[in-house]
């Protein structure tokens, strides 16, 4: 291929050079022998062959021009050229390097991190085709999966090459270490066909062990066997006890597949012939391959078809379902997270603009130093074209030695980020521990280095271009020819990066507000008081007698405890944004058709509520008298009656939690609590239904214990108390409540955290390009300020002029910012709870803090104005 | 109009005399121009090894070394097929721009 041997050639210049020599001498010397052969002498024929053959060197350079004409030639050339300019002005070249740096470095890090946990957080092969499937009711929306549906829909539908289903399941885990619980998925084994994943160590289960008898075998997710297993790969074959069963463990699956992200284990499921009947238990979660050309509108479609017949052939248990299939990739990370992501890119990528900006900026400022070069070498006859690429090479070279600068500021940031997030808050992120500077990244810096270069070159470049070549060269380096231009198009690159920052800042703002407001928000709990963990006690073991009496006995230890002011149990923490959210039925009362009727279903202790401040409005509270013997009660919330006795006296009246066909027994309301805010994120209102633990205990519960001290000092005792009673019951997520509620925030904390730190960067940037701007103002205009001073003008006047300048321009800046800003605030507010667009403390706040900061940031060029000798600065030009 | 041009007709001599003689070096080039066309025309060296190393980049013409008849290393010249094609689409265009310039000067 000759464009390969020419790019050969310019490699291997001299070997060229060498060959073209001997080829041309090879011409010259069979000229002689022919003229010899004629009777010439040797001398003459030499001479003959000399004068026909013209000069040797320009033939030989002519030639040589024909084996490497290719721009390439010239690119490296420029690019010679170009790290020779850069070389000549250091200060220049280092401060551009560094802003591209950061600029590029952030940009890569934040698309490393979103494309490993939004973007690819499974290395799932034809992502796009696997789906998860829900049943859906009109009244009460998205539900999982009953067995018998799924069963019909695997032997009806046509759209999927393969459906599976899974369960998951809280065990507790014993000869492993410590007793724990663990999250299994049970799941069939299409599950692993669907995911088309392969194990990393051993095998996976396949459909025969599915089946009662032979399911005890356990499949390991990356994340456990790494955390629990330490990564032994001599683990396959070992026998574990889950929930008293023996399972042997089979397999390891790989780190670029951990779905669904809380699972730890996977094992065979082997649904019972009920189960397999059972269309009333929505408990089943559902993954489909679709078959190559089908979208997902068919398959939903298809599926819809069926549960259409389904309604028909079942009315009692499926009338009023239908279906909802979505991409696995829309479930894996829930809303926020990709929100944050975005967000977060979008900010980062305004900081490189912000930095493109400076850059160009700064070259504004040498272009003027540069002008005499420019019009020299189109004197000596260079084209524009020419002169336009060389500018432009030599800011791309600027921005890749910025790139590569970037990847490792870029790293930096990365490990920052991995640091701080808890790990028990990054095993809920499927792709969290995929995060790493890659291929993918690289090239995306490539591409922002490349474009950077440009976007940051061009109007410089082309402002330079722009000159009158005689009276440039007539007038020499230090005259403004064209400056009123140049310094309109500078002042609009500086605007326009204080705008930026303003929008920036006053965002990040907003949102460290509304993040403050989230996290102040249980404040009145005292959350750094507070331990918290959970109980979980199985089922086999613990009937409602032994559950009553263990929270009984658990209480009275945990209460004895020096330094526990309270302890009490409930099945959801306020601002947890979990709780069981249960239809429920009013005695004489038929449920209204279409009318939602649901509430929280908190099972709590007697002490709950004065713990936690909740008001009793009416009626009397839980007392000793309330247990497994007498009638079952319970406390409603205010908004409770609000919503379904309005205007009534609920108390006396009976409620029955549950679906109608479920054996849950009917309550008495026996009072009315104040409200209490169950959710954070959760936009829903709901009202609340207490019961008494001592009546109606769960098999799971969190307890808080509350203390005047620090809590986790009480983690420890609480442990040995407990396993007084029972040491085989794990302790779970031993934290304190602050912990709890921090955990929740911590997506919100990390967006606002990072676009801070986006803010941050991007002030500083336009700190900088004020004043540079300003000095480059009173650098060129040495002369007029020295004309004034001679004139009779006051210090002080030139002071305020150069001051009056700059605040022009930050004036405009600011204007356009705050502008720019609203609307941002108005986005962002839409888009995350707790920020509020219209906050005027924060907009008048960082307006004014980045007018003085602009202003500051011109004083130096200003004094040094002020200060020019009159004298010198006419003599100088 | 068919673009044509000196260094075109320079461009048809070369590939005419390699399609003719086989592997040729540039002193052969030389001297079969010169004595084919009865000595009216004479190539320049300046211009024909520029000719011969473009042609060769653009993947016309093969090159490689041997020894001549009097025991030289010389570089010789083949056509490629790629070079063969340029020739006949470089005799038509020839033709074309012969008859041209004949009727142009008959009418006048």
């Amino acid at each position: 291929m000759s464009l390969v041997r020419r790019f050969r050639n310019l490699f291997q210049r001299e070997d060229v050079n060498r060959e073209i020599d001997a080829e041309l001498q090879a011409h010259i010397d069979m000229y002689v022998d022919d003229k010899m052969r004629q009777g010439l002498s040797h001398a003459v024929a030499r001479r003959e062959a000399l004068l026909r053959f013209g000069n040797p060197t320009s033939t030989r350079e002519r030639v040589t021009a024909a084996d490497t004409t290719l721009s390439l030639g010239r690119f490296w050339a420029d690019l010679r050229y170009a790290g020779r300019q850069l070389l000549k002005s250091p200060g220049f070249s280092v401060t551009a390097i560094l802003s591209i740096a950061i600029g590029i470095g952030a940009n890569t890090a934040i698309f490393s991190s979103m494309d490993a946990v939004v973007l690819r957080p499974l290395a799932v092969p034809a992502m796009d085709r696997v789906l998860t499937v829900v049943e859906h009711q009109e009244r009460t929306g998205d539900d999982n999966v009953a067995l018998a549906n799924y069963e019909d829909w695997v032997h009806r539908s046509r759209s999927f090459e393969e459906l599976s289903v899974r369960d998951g399941v809280d065990m507790s885990l014993t000869g492993a270490g410590d007793a724990a619980h663990v999250h299994a998925e049970f799941a069939s084994s299409d599950f692993f066909r669907v995911l088309r994943v392969q194990p990393l160590l051993g095998r996976l289960f396949v459909a025969d062990e599915c089946t009662a008898g032979r399911d005890t075998v356990a499949v390991l997710s990356y994340g456990f066997w790494q955390r629990r297993f330490a990564s032994d790969p001599s683990v396959l074959a070992r026998t574990i006890e889950l929930d008293q069963r023996n399972y042997t463990i089979i397999g390891v699956l790989p780190k670029s597949v951990q779905y669904p992200s809380i699972g730890e284990l996977f094992l065979p499921f082997a649904p019972t012939p009920q189960q397999l009947a059972n269309r009333s238990d929505h408990e089943y979660l559902v993954e489909g391959r679709l078959r190559e050309g089908v979208t997902v509108q068919q398959a939903q479609a298809d599926l819809r078809s069926i549960a259409t017949q389904l309604a028909e052939t079942y009315p009692a248990t499926n009338r009023g379902w239908t279906i909802h299939a979505e991409p696995l990739l829309d479930g894996v990370n829930g809303p926020l997270t990709p929100l944050y992501y975005r967000l977060l890119m979008g900010a980062t990528l305004f900081v490189l603009l912000i930095v493109c900006a400076n850059v160009a900026n700064l070259q504004f400022a040498r272009g003027i130093g540069r002008r005499s070069e420019i019009a020299m070498r189109t004197a000596l006859g260079a084209s524009r074209m020419r002169i336009l690429r060389q500018l432009l090479t030599e800011n791309i070279l600027l921005s890749l030695i910025g790139a590569g600068g970037g990847l490792i500021f870029g790293w930096l940031y990365l490990r920052l980020t991995l640091v701080f997030m808890p790990e028990r808050v990054a095993r809920h992120m499927s792709g969290w521990s995929n995060i790493s500077l890659n291929g993918r990244a690289f090239a995306f810096s490539l591409v922002l280095a490349l474009l950077a270069g440009l976007v940051s070159g061009l109007a410089p470049a082309l402002e330079a271009l722009r000159i009158n070549l005689s009276d440039q060269l007539k007038a020499g380096s230090r005259s403004t020819i064209g400056a009123s231009r140049r310094r309109w198009l500078r002042n609009i690159f500086a605007m326009a990066q204080i705008s930026l920052a303003v929008a920036l800042v006053i965002g990040a703002a907003l949102m460290a507000k509304g993040m403050n407001a989230q996290l102040h928000i249980a404040d009145t709990y005292a959350p750094e008081k507070v331990l918290t963990f959970g109980v979980a006690l199985p089922e086999k073991r613990y009937d409602k007698k032994s559950q009553v009496a263990w929270y009984a006995n658990s209480l009275a230890k945990l209460r004895s405890l020096p330094g526990v002011t309270h302890a009490v149990i409930t099945n959801a923490l306020p601002y947890s944004d979990y709780g069981w959210n249960r239809e429920f039925q009013i005695e004489n009362r038929p449920v209204m058709p279409g009318k939602d009727q649901n509430a929280l279903n908190l099972v709590v202790d007697p002490g709950y509520f004065s713990a936690f401040h909740i008001a009793l409005l009416d009626g009397r509270g839980f007392n000793p008298g309330d247990s497994l013997q007498s009638t079952p009660v319970a406390i409603v919330s205010r908004r409770f009656v609000a919503q379904y006795f309005p205007g009534q006296n609920p108390i006396g009246h009976r409620i029955h939690m549950g679906r109608t066909d479920t054996h849950d027994p009917w309550v008495t309301i026996v009072g009315i609590a104040d409200e209490a805010k169950y959710t954070l994120w959760d936009q829903n209102q709901y009202s609340v239904v207490y019961v008494d633990a001592a009546q109606l205990p769960s098999p799971t519960t969190s307890y808080a214990l509350m203390t005047d001290g620090d809590p986790l000092a009480l983690a420890e005792p609480a442990r040995k108390a407990l396993a007084s009673i029972d040491p085989t019951l794990p302790l779970d997520s031993v934290l304190t409540y602050r912990h709890v509620l921090n955990d929740q925030l911590i997506g919100l904390m990390y967006a606002a955290g990072m676009i801070a730190l986006d803010a941050l960067i991007a002030l500083f940037l336009a700190a900088i390009g004020i004043f540079g701007v300003m000095a480059n103002v009173v650098g060129e205009q040495t002369r007029e300020i020295g004309v004034r001073l001679a004139m009779g003008a006051r210090r002080e006047d030139v002071l305020r002029m150069i001051l009056a300048r700059a605040s022009r321009l930050t004036g405009i800046g600011l204007g356009t910012g705050l502008v720019l800003a609203f609307l941002l605030a108005r986005m962002v507010a839409n888009l995350l709870r707790g920020v509020r667009p219209d906050d005027p403390l924060v907009f008048i706040g960082i307006a004014t803090a980045i007018a003085l900061i602009a202003v500051a940031s011109s004083w130096i060029p200003a004094r040094r104005a002020s200060r020019v000798d009159p004298l010198q600065a006419l003599r100088s030009e | 109009m068919p673009k044509t041009d000196l260094q075109g007709t320079l461009d048809l001599l070369v590939l005419k005399t390699l399609a003719h003689n086989g592997a040729l070096h540039g002193y052969g080039i030389v001297q079969h121009i010169q004595s084919a066309s009865n000595e009216l025309l004479s190539v320049e060296e300046g211009s024909l090894y520029p000719a011969l190393h473009r042609m060769e980049q653009s993947g016309w013409i093969d090159a490689e070394w041997a020894l001549t008849d009097t025991n030289r290393r010389a570089k010789y010249y083949k056509l490629t097929a790629r070079g063969r094609k340029q020739l006949q689409q470089a005799e038509e265009r020839f033709d074309q721009l012969v008859k041209g310039v004949r009727a142009v000067l008959r009418y006048a």
